[in-house]
C-alpha cells in the first residue's frame, strides 16, 4: 500500500466512523445482538450441560455468564474473543476436531454463523452476574429488599475498611480478575465533579489550587461546596425533566406554548437543593394539595402532573379517546419515573413479560380520572392562602345562610360595625332634570313624579343622554332606579320582551361653570340591589361595551343600582352634569322607566342592597326576626368577604393537572376546563374504547403483595385522594421498586450507565443488573440511613474511589469487560446538550446566572395558521437580555425544537427519556462550527479576553484556560498562535469551542 | 474497487478488539447494503437483507390536512343517488368536528382512465394519464378522525407523540447513500409545517442524527447552519479552511491521550464529512442547473404550482444525489391552504389538487427518463379520508374510515388497486391496508424484515409497524 492509497485508506474509515452513533446505542445495538440472536442458541444447546440452572457444568464450563467461558473449563478458555480461529467453542460447535464435538448433533450452519460472526465481533457478553441455580426466584426488581453486608475484601494494602461501593465493585472485580484503574487527576476530577455535581467548570485559580493539593480532605470539601451549591439544583433537575418528559409547550397539533411550567421547574430546582427527602418529593408532585392543603405555595409541585403532553384537537372532537390517552400520558410517566415500571404495556392485555394486569393498568387510570391538565392558580404566601380560604367560606356560609357561622362572634362583630358606619343608608335627592334624548330616536317622556318613560320606537340599542343640574353643592354618588310601568313588556322595567334590559356602560361628565367641555366622572364602584347571573352591575362601568348590567328573570318590579364616585364632585351654582346610559348588548335590552338622583352622604353609606336586606335595616333591630338579621348579617358579611378578598395579592399560576384549570390557547388565552367528580374508568378489552368491561377503582400494582394494591376508600373522598393513595404506595418505605428506581437513577447520571442501564424499566425486557447486591445495599441505605437524602446519596457515590477512577482505556480491562460493567474505570461521557451551552456561555464570560423566573425564548415567535405560533430561531439575536441564562431555563417547545440542541442530542420529549443518545454526525459537525449561538459567543468570548490584555500570548492562554481550565504544551501554544496571528483570537475561540476536549467529561 | 472496499473492511473488522468492531460496523452506515452483502446483519442484530431489496429511495408526498378520496380517485356513485339524504350516524362521532350532514355527492365529474380503466375526478388530470403505472391502496383506514394524531400516525405508525418517523427508521436501518447530503429530508409547505410541526419527521428514541432535516427550499443556505452567518467577519473562508485544520491536530491530540473511544475519531471525521457537504448540498438545492424545460414540466414559472413544483424537482435532485429519504408535503397545518376542506369541497379542493397535479406527474415522468425509477419508491398519502356527508352544506368532515394512497416506482406492479371502501367511501370493507401494512411494504420494498427491525425503549421491542403489518404482496411486481 502506498502513501496515497494509506492516506485515502484512513480517510474511508474516518468517513465510516463519522456517520453517527450514540455511545449508548453502541452498547445497547451489541447487547441486542447478543440477547436476541447468541443467547436463545446457547440457551436452547449449550445450557442443558453447562449451566447453573441444569445444575451441571460439564468438564467444568459454564455458559449461562461470562466468567464461564472466560475462565472456561478443564481445557481453558472457551473462547478467545475476536478470533474464532483460536476459540474452542467455535472449534467444538463446527466439530473441527476429533474429540470435541459439541453438541452432539451438530448446529443448524445459521446458527454456527451467529456464533462465529459474535466471536469474531468479540463475543460482547453482558452476563456479568454469576447465575441462580434456581429459577423461580422472583425478578429481581420485585424481591424483599434485605440488608446486605458490605463485603470484606483485604486491598493490596491490607485495608478492609473500604467504601461500601468499592467492595461491592472491587468484589466483581476481583472474580473478573480486575484491578480497578487509579484515580483520575486532580484536574480531572475537580472538572469531573463540576460538570457532574453543577454543569460549569471550575476556575482555573481552583483547578490550580486543588492540584496542589489534592487531599482527601480538599475533595471531600470540594464535594460538599458543591452539593451545597445553588447551581446543583438546576444541574440535576435537567436530568429529573428528561425523565417526566416536562417542556413547555403542549406538542400535538395544537402545540401551545406554557408560559406557567416554570414555576413547577423552580419547584424541583429548589426541592433539590433543600435536598428534600424523596418520599416527601414524591408525595408533594402527585398530591401536595391533600397532603400539604395549609402550604399553597408548593401548589407548583403538581406541575409533575402537567409534565407530558396534551392533545387539544382530541381534547375537543374526541374526548373519550382524549381521556384514555391523557391518562395513559400520566401513569406511564408516573410508574416509569418514580418505580421503574412499564405499567403501559398493560393496556390491552396483560403485560407480556411483568406481573402486571390489565386490572394494575385501569387502576392506575382510575387514580388520575378526576384531573386534566391546564393552568391552575395559587397563592404563593400560605398566609394569604389561608385568608383567602376564610373569607371565601365567610361567603360560603353567608350564601347558604349558614345561621351558626352568621351569628358567630366574628361576623356578629363585622355586622355590628358595619351598620354603625351605614346607619340609615345615604339620603338620596333626585336630580333637576335639564333635558333627554334617546339617541335612537325613542320617545323619552317625563312623569309626574320625576322619572322618565320610554315608548314610541324600540330600537335595537340605544344610548339615553340626560342633562341635569344636581340638587346639591357637593355629592359623592349618582343612583339609577329602573322602574316598572304597565305600559311596558312584563311590566318592565325594560323594553326588551321579558321585561329585561341591559345597561352597558355609565358615562358621567361633569360640566364647570361657564366651560363647554365637561371632565369625565371617575367611578369606583357600581352595586344593585339585584344582578341577573353573570350580568352584575359591576360591569356596567368595565369599559367594555359587550358586557352589561341585567336584572332578568326578577321583572315587574322596581330595581336600582348605584354609582360611586371615586372623588366627591363639587358642582357650583352653574354647573351641570351629563349622564350617558349606554344600552348596546343589542334584541331591544333598553331601560323602560327611571329615575337619577344623587347624595352627598359619606361613602360608607353608600350602597346598593338587595331589597330583603334593605327592608330588614328598617326594622329596629330588636324587633327583626331571625331571618331578618341573617339576611343583613349575611350581606354583609359577604360585601366585607369580598371587599378584603379583591384587596389580596394577584394569584400565582403554574401548569399542571387539576379538577379545575384553564387550557392555555396561547396569547394569554385559557379555556375553562373541570372535572366535577373524578370520571368512572372501566377496563378497555384490548384497549378498545368501544368495548368497556367492568369498572376498575384507583390502585397500583398488585405485584408489590405486601401492599395495598386498590384504593377503593379513595372513592367516596375527595379526588386528590386517590392521587395521595398513589404516592403512599410509591413512597412507601416496602415498595422495592421505588427505592431501587432512585439510587439506580442517580447512578446513572453519575457514571453515565446505570447497575441497571435501563432506568425506567426494572423488569424482564429491561437490562440486567451489573451488581445487585450493590442496588440493594444502597436502596436500604438511601431509604434509612440518609433518610431519603440525595445529597447524601451523591455523597456517597462521588468519595468512592470507583467514581474518582481514571477514565483511560485499558487492554486488559477492554479484553474481558469491553462494556466497562463492572466498573474497572470510569466512563468518558460525551456532554449533553444543556452542559455544552452552558459551557460555551461561562467560557464566554457571558453567563448570566440568575436564578428561576418566566422561561427564557431563544426564538422569535409569530402567529401560525392556528393556535401553534411559528419560531425562528436563526433571527433570535443573542445579545438579547437573558440571552445568556443557564439552559435549564430555556423555553423548550416540543413541537419546534432548538436545532442547536436538536444537533446535540437534546431529546424529543414526546416520550420519556430515561437517557439520552450521545450522537456524532457531519451535521452536529456543522452546528457546531456555524450555529450563531457559538459563533456569537466566539467573538464575545475574544473581545472580553482582548478587553482584559493586550499581548496576544497571554489572550491564548486566558482562552484555553476557559475552556480546558489547563495551561498548554509550548508546541500548542506555537500552532494556536499561528492561527490566532493570521485569523484573529475569535476564530480560534471557535476552534475550542468545537473540540472534543471540551465535549467529554474526563 | 469493490474489493478493495471489502477487503479494507475486513481489516476494519478484525482489527479492532471487542467493542470497537460494533461500533464502526454501526457506523458503516453508507454502504450498510454492500455491507449487509458481506455480513447480512445491522449491527444491532437484524438481517438487513433480509431480501434482496427493490427499492433505494424514496420520495413521499404527503397532503395535509386529508385528502378526500370520493373527491379525486375513489369514485363513488352511490353518493349521487343518495345525495341530500340524511343517512348518517345520529350522534357525533369521535373525532368529528361536527354532526354529521346529509350525504353529499362529489362535485367533480369522474371517468376512466388508462389501460387499468381507473376512476380520477377532474381534479387530478395530470395523474390521470399515469394511472396505469401506479398502484393503488383504495381502503387505507387508521384509528382516528384528529389531525394530530393521525398524522403521527401515518408517519410513525403510533398516535402519541415520540416515536421515530418511518424516515428515520430507514435511515436507522440502512445509513446513507452518499456522504454529501443528509439522509433523510423533508421538504415542508413554504407556507409552514404540517401538524405536530416537526414531531412529524422525529428520530424518537433513535439517535437524534436520524430525524428528518427539514429544508426550507427558499432558504439560502438550505441546509441550516451551512455556512456561519454573514454578520461574523471572522467566520471566513481561509479561517474555516485552516480553522478545520487545526481542530483536527486538536481532536486528533485528544484522541490520542485518549485511545479505544471510537468517538474521539468520529467526530474528527465528522467535520471532514461536514465539509464535504459544504461543498455538494449548494450544487444540490441549486435548481437553477435544471434546463428550462424541466422547469416548465414541473410548473415552476406558475404561481399555482411554483411551490410544490419545486420542491418536487428538489427532491428529485436530492434522490438522484444519494439522499435516501425524501418527504414533500403539500400544504401546512392549520384551517387552509390545506387538504382540510371542511367548508366547501368545490371551491376548495381543486386550488390544492391543481397545486400537486402536475408537479406529481412531471416528477414521475422525470425519473422514469432519468432512469430513476429502477430503484425509487414515490408513495402519495395523505392523515385519513372525509366523510361522504356534508359539514355545513358543502364541505366534508375527517373520516379515519378510508382513504386513498398510491405507490409507483421500483417493486410496484402498475395499474392495480387493492383493496375497497363501502358504497359511500365511509368505511374500508375489503382487503383493508392501515399505516402498519403500508410500512411492512415499505421497508419490504427496501429488503427489511419490518418485525425484524426493533429498538428497545422502555421495556418494548419497539417497531415501525407495531405489533402489526402484512406486505401486501398485491401491489408488488
Amino acid at each position: 500500500m502506498n502513501v496515497e492509497n494509506a492516506s485515502a485508506f484512513s480517510r474511508l474509515i474516518l468517513i465510516a466512523i463519522a456517520l453517527s452513533v450514540s455511545g449508548n446505542a453502541w452498547a445497547d445495538d451489541q447487547a441486542d445482538f447478543f440477547h436476541q440472536q447468541v443467547e436463545p442458541i446457547l440457551r436452547q444447546h449449550c445450557y442443558g450441560c453447562h449451566s447453573h440452572a441444569s445444575g451441571q457444568m460439564e468438564n467444568g464450563l459454564a455458559l449461562d455468564w461470562k466468567s464461564g467461558w472466560v475462565v472456561g473449563g478443564d481445557r481453558g478458555p472457551a473462547i478467545v474473543p475476536g478470533n474464532p480461529d483460536e476459540s474452542l467453542l467455535i472449534h467444538a460447535i463446527e466439530h473441527r476436531d476429533g474429540d470435541l464435538k459439541m453438541p452432539d448433533e451438530k448446529l443448524a450452519a445459521a446458527e454456527i454463523d451467529v456464533l462465529v460472526q459474535w466471536v469474531r465481533q468479540g463475543a460482547f457478553d453482558d452476563r456479568v452476574v454469576a447465575p441462580s441455580d434456581n429459577d423461580d426466584d422472583p425478578w429481581w426488581s420485585l424481591k424483599p429488599l434485605v440488608a446486605v453486608p458490605i463485603p470484606q475484601m483485604a486491598t493490596p494494602t491490607g485495608d478492609t475498611t473500604s467504601h461500601p461501593i468499592d467492595a461491592f465493585i472491587g468484589l466483581k472485580l476481583a472474580d473478573a480478575h480486575l484491578a480497578p484503574s487509579p484515580d483520575a487527576t486532580p484536574r480531572t476530577l475537580i472538572r469531573r465533579l463540576y460538570f457532574d455535581l453543577i454543569g460549569l467548570p471550575p476556575s482555573p485559580d481552583e483547578v490550580v489550587r486543588f492540584e496542589t493539593n489534592p487531599s482527601e480532605t480538599a475533595y471531600l470539601r470540594l464535594v460538599d461546596q458543591l452539593l451545597a451549591s445553588q447551581h446543583y439544583g438546576e444541574r440535576w433537575a435537567r436530568h429529573w425533566f428528561d425523565t417526566i418528559h416536562f417542556a413547555d409547550s403542549h406538542g400535538y397539533e395544537h402545540d401551545v406554548g406554557r408560559d406557567h411550567a416554570w414555576p413547577y421547574r423552580d419547584y424541583v430546582i429548589n426541592a433539590l437543593n433543600d435536598d428534600l427527602s424523596w418520599a416527601t418529593f414524591i408525595r408533594q408532585q402527585l398530591a401536595v394539595d391533600h397532603f400539604e392543603p395549609e402550604s399553597s405555595q408548593l401548589t407548583a409541585a403538581l406541575g409533575f402532573l402537567g409534565a407530558g403532553t396534551y392533545d387539544h384537537s382530541t381534547y375537543i372532537t374526541g374526548p373519550v379517546t382524549f381521556d384514555y390517552l391523557a391518562r395513559d400520558d400520566l401513569l406511564t410517566q408516573t410508574m416509569a419515573a418514580f418505580v421503574s415500571s412499564t405499567a403501559n404495556c398493560a393496556r390491552c392485555h396483560a403485560h407480556k413479560f411483568d406481573p402486571i394486569s390489565q386490572e394494575d393498568y385501569y387502576a392506575l387510570q382510575a387514580v388520575f380520572s378526576g384531573i386534566v391538565k391546564g393552568d391552575v392558580r395559587y397563592d404563593a404566601d400560605a398566609n394569604v392562602a389561608a385568608l383567602r380560604r376564610r373569607l371565601v367560606a365567610m361567603i360560603d356560609a353567608a350564601n347558604r345562610g349558614d345561621t351558626t357561622a352568621l351569628q358567630s362572634p366574628d361576623c356578629q362583630e363585622l355586622v355590628a360595625k358595619w351598620t354603625a358606619d351605614h346607619g340609615s343608608g345615604a339620603s338620596w335627592k333626585p336630580v333637576d332634570l335639564q333635558s333627554f334624548v334617546s339617541i335612537e330616536g325613542a320617545t323619552l317622556t317625563r312623569q309626574d313624579d320625576g322619572a322618565i318613560l320610554a315608548s314610541g320606537p324600540s330600537p335595537e340599542t340605544d344610548t339615553y343622554v340626560i342633562n341635569v343640574t344636581a340638587s346639591l353643592p357637593r355629592i359623592t354618588a349618582l343612583r339609577l332606579d329602573v322602574l316598572p310601568h304597565d305600559s311596558l313588556p312584563m311590566k318592565g322595567p325594560g323594553r326588551c320582551s321579558n321585561g329585561n334590559l341591559h345597561l352597558s356602560e355609565v358615562v358621567v361628565t361633569a360640566f364647570m361653570p361657564g366651560e363647554n367641555s365637561g371632565k369625565t366622572v371617575a367611578i369606583s364602584q357600581a352595586t344593585a340591589d339585584f344582578d341577573q347571573a353573570g350580568w352584575g352591575v359591576h360591569r356596567a362601568i368595565d369599559g367594555d361595551a359587550k358586557t352589561a348590567w341585567g336584572i332578568h328573570p326578577v321583572v315587574g318590579q322596581p330595581h336600582h343600582a348605584i354609582f360611586q364616585f371615586t372623588q366627591p364632585i363639587d358642582l357650583p351654582a352653574g354647573s351641570s352634569l351629563t349622564v350617558a346610559l349606554k344600552q348596546l348588548h343589542g334584541g331591544s335590552h333598553l331601560i323602560g322607566a327611571f329615575r337619577l338622583s344623587v347624595t352627598d352622604s359619606p361613602t360608607t353609606k353608600i350602597i346598593a342592597l338587595p331589597q330583603d336586606v334593605e327592608q330588614a335595616l328598617q326594622i329596629e333591630p330588636s324587633q327583626r326576626t331571625q331571618s331578618q338579621s341573617i339576611a343583613i348579617a349575611g350581606h354583609v358579611v359577604k360585601l366585607a368577604a369580598q371587599a378584603q378578598l379583591s384587596q389580596l395579592p394577584e394569584q400565582a399560576t403554574v401548569y399542571a393537572a387539576a379538577s379545575s384549570v384553564g387550557i392555555p390557547l396561547g396569547g394569554g388565552k385559557t379555556q375553562p376546563a373541570s372535572i366535577p367528580s373524578p370520571k368512572i374508568v372501566h377496563l378497555l378489552q384490548r384497549g378498545d374504547i368501544n368495548k368497556p368491561k367492568d369498572q376498575v377503582p384507583p390502585g397500583a400494582l398488585s405485584a408489590l403483595t405486601h401492599l395495598p394494591s386498590r384504593f377503593t376508600d379513595t372513592v367516596s373522598q375527595s379526588e386528590s385522594a386517590r392521587r395521595a393513595a398513589l404516592a403512599d404506595w410509591i413512597a412507601h418505605r416496602d415498595n422495592v421498586l421505588t427505592w431501587r428506581s432512585a439510587v439506580n437513577r442517580v447512578w446513572h447520571y453519575h457514571f453515565g450507565r446505570g447497575l441497571c442501564d435501563t432506568p425506567n424499566d426494572f423488569g424482564r425486557m429491561g437490562g440486567a443488573v451489573s451488581h445487585p447486591e450493590l442496588i440493594d445495599w444502597l436502596a436500604i441505605w438511601f431509604r434509612d440511613d440518609a433518610a431519603g437524602s440525595l445529597k447524601k446519596l451523591h455523597r456517597m457515590i462521588v468519595t468512592s474511589k470507583t467514581y474518582r477512577q481514571s477514565s483511560q482505556h485499558r487492554d486488559d480491562g477492554a479484553a474481558i469487560d469491553a462494556d466497562n460493567r463492572l466498573l474497572w474505570r470510569q466512563n468518558h461521557q460525551r456532554i449533553d446538550a444543556d452542559s455544552y451551552r452552558d459551557l460555551v456561555l461561562a467560557a464566554s464570560g457571558r453567563i448570566d446566572l440568575t436564578m428561576g423566573g418566566p422561561a427564557i425564548q431563544h426564538f422569535h415567535q409569530s402567529p401560525g395558521a392556528q393556535l401553534t405560533p411559528k419560531l425562528d430561531y436563526a433571527a433570535y439575536d443573542w445579545a438579547s437580555p437573558q440571552s445568556s441564562r443557564r439552559s435549564v431555563y430555556r423555553y423548550v417547545w416540543r413541537g419546534i425544537p432548538d436545532p442547536l440542541m436538536s444537533a446535540l442530542d437534546f431529546p424529543d420529549l414526546g416520550l420519556l427519556i430515561p437517557n439520552r443518545s450521545n450522537s456524532i454526525s457531519p451535521l452536529q459537525a456543522l452546528s457546531l462550527f456555524n450555529n450563531n449561538f457559538v459563533l456569537f459567543h466566539s467573538q464575545s468570548m475574544a473581545q472580553q479576553i482582548i478587553d482584559q490584555s493586550n499581548d496576544i500570548d497571554q489572550q491564548i492562554v486566558e482562552a484555553t484556560q476557559r475552556v480546558y481550565q489547563r495551561s498548554l504544551s509550548a508546541a500548542e501554544h506555537e500552532r494556536f498562535r499561528d492561527y490566532v496571528d493570521q485569523h484573529g483570537l475569535a476564530a480560534f475561540c471557535r476552534l475550542l469551542l468545537n473540540s472534543s476536549e471540551l465535549l467529554f467529561i474526563p | 474497487m469493490n474489493d478493495q472496499i471489502s477487503n479494507r473492511r475486513q481489516m476494519l473488522l478484525q482489527g479492532g478488539a471487542g467493542f470497537g468492531i460494533f461500533a464502526l460496523s454501526q457506523l458503516l452506515g453508507r454502504d450498510s447494503n454492500t455491507f449487509a452483502a458481506n455480513n447480512r446483519q445491522h449491527a444491532s442484530g437484524f438481517p438487513v437483507e433480509h431480501h434482496p431489496p427493490k427499492v433505494k429511495r424514496i420520495i413521499q408526498l404527503f397532503m395535509t390536512g386529508g385528502a378526500s378520496p370520493m373527491d379525486t380517485f375513489d369514485y363513488k356513485p352511490e353518493l349521487e343517488r343518495l345525495h341530500g339524504q340524511m343517512l348518517g350516524p345520529k350522534e357525533k362521532p369521535e373525532g368529528f368536528t361536527a354532526a354529521a350532514g346529509a350525504i353529499m355527492k362529489s362535485p367533480f365529474t369522474f371517468a376512466q382512465h388508462g389501460q387499468s380503466g381507473r376512476w380520477v375526478s377532474s381534479v387530478f388530470p395530470e395523474q390521470a394519464k399515469l394511472v396505469d403505472e401506479m398502484a393503488f391502496l383504495m381502503a387505507m383506514t387508521t384509528k382516528t378522525n384528529v389531525h394530530g394524531p393521525g398524522t403521527y400516525m401515518m408517519n410513525s405508525g403510533f398516535l402519541l407523540p415520540g416515536f421515530p418517523c418511518m424516515g428515520a427508521w430507514i435511515s436507522y436501518a440502512l445509513g446513507n447513500l452518499t456522504d454529501d447530503l443528509p439522509t433523510f429530508v423533508v421538504l415542508p409547505d413554504s407556507r409552514g409545517l404540517p401538524y405536530n410541526q416537526k414531531g412529524c419527521f422525529s428520530a424518537g428514541f433513535l439517535p437524534p442524527v436520524h430525524e428528518g432535516i427539514v429544508i426550507d427550499a427558499t432558504a439560502k443556505p438550505a441546509v441550516p447552519d451551512l455556512f456561519p452567518a454573514q454578520q461574523f467577519a471572522f467566520a471566513n473562508r481561509t479561517a474555516d479552511q485552516d480553522g478545520l485544520d487545526l481542530l483536527r491536530q486538536i481532536n486528533q491530540r485528544y484522541a490520542d491521550t485518549h485511545p479505544g473511544d471510537d468517538r474521539l475519531d468520529a467526530r474528527i471525521a465528522s467535520y471532514e464529512l461536514a465539509a464535504k457537504m459544504q461543498l455538494s448540498a449548494p450544487h444540490a438545492f441549486d435548481l437553477s442547473k435544471e434546463p428550462e424545460h424541466i422547469h416548465n414540466s414541473y410548473g415552476i414559472q406558475q404561481t399555482e404550482t411554483a411551490d410544490f413544483g419545486r420542491r418536487c424537482l428538489l427532491a428529485r435532485r436530492l434522490i438522484e444525489r444519494g439522499v435516501r429519504f425524501v418527504q414533500v408535503w403539500s400544504g401546512p397545518q392549520g384551517a387552509v391552504n390545506n387538504w382540510d376542506n371542511h367548508g366547501n369541497i368545490e371551491k376548495e379542493l381543486p386550488p390544492m389538487a391543481l397545486s400537486v397535479d402536475r408537479p406529481i406527474a412531471a416528477l414521475l415522468r422525470d425519473l422514469k427518463a432519468s432512469g430513476l425509477d429502477k430503484d425509487t419508491l414515490v408513495i402519495w398519502t395523505t392523515e385519513f379520508g372525509r366523510t361522504p356527508f356534508a359539514q355545513g352544506s358543502l364541505g366534508r368532515d375527517h373520516n379515519g374510515g378510508s382513504f386513498v394512497t398510491w405507490l409507483w416506482g421500483a417493486g410496484i406492479k402498475p395499474g392495480v388497486a387493492h383493496g375497497r371502501s363501502d358504497d359511500w367511501g365511509y368505511q374500508a370493507v375489503e382487503n383493508k391496508t392501515w399505516c402498519y401494512d403500508l410500512h411492512a411494504t415499505v421497508l419490504h420494498l427496501l429488503g427489511i424484515d419490518h418485525t425484524q427491525l426493533t429498538m428497545r425503549q422502555n421495556g418494548i421491542d419497539r417497531r415501525l409497524t407495531d405489533v402489526h403489518g402484512h406486505v401486501v404482496q398485491e401491489i408488488l411486481a
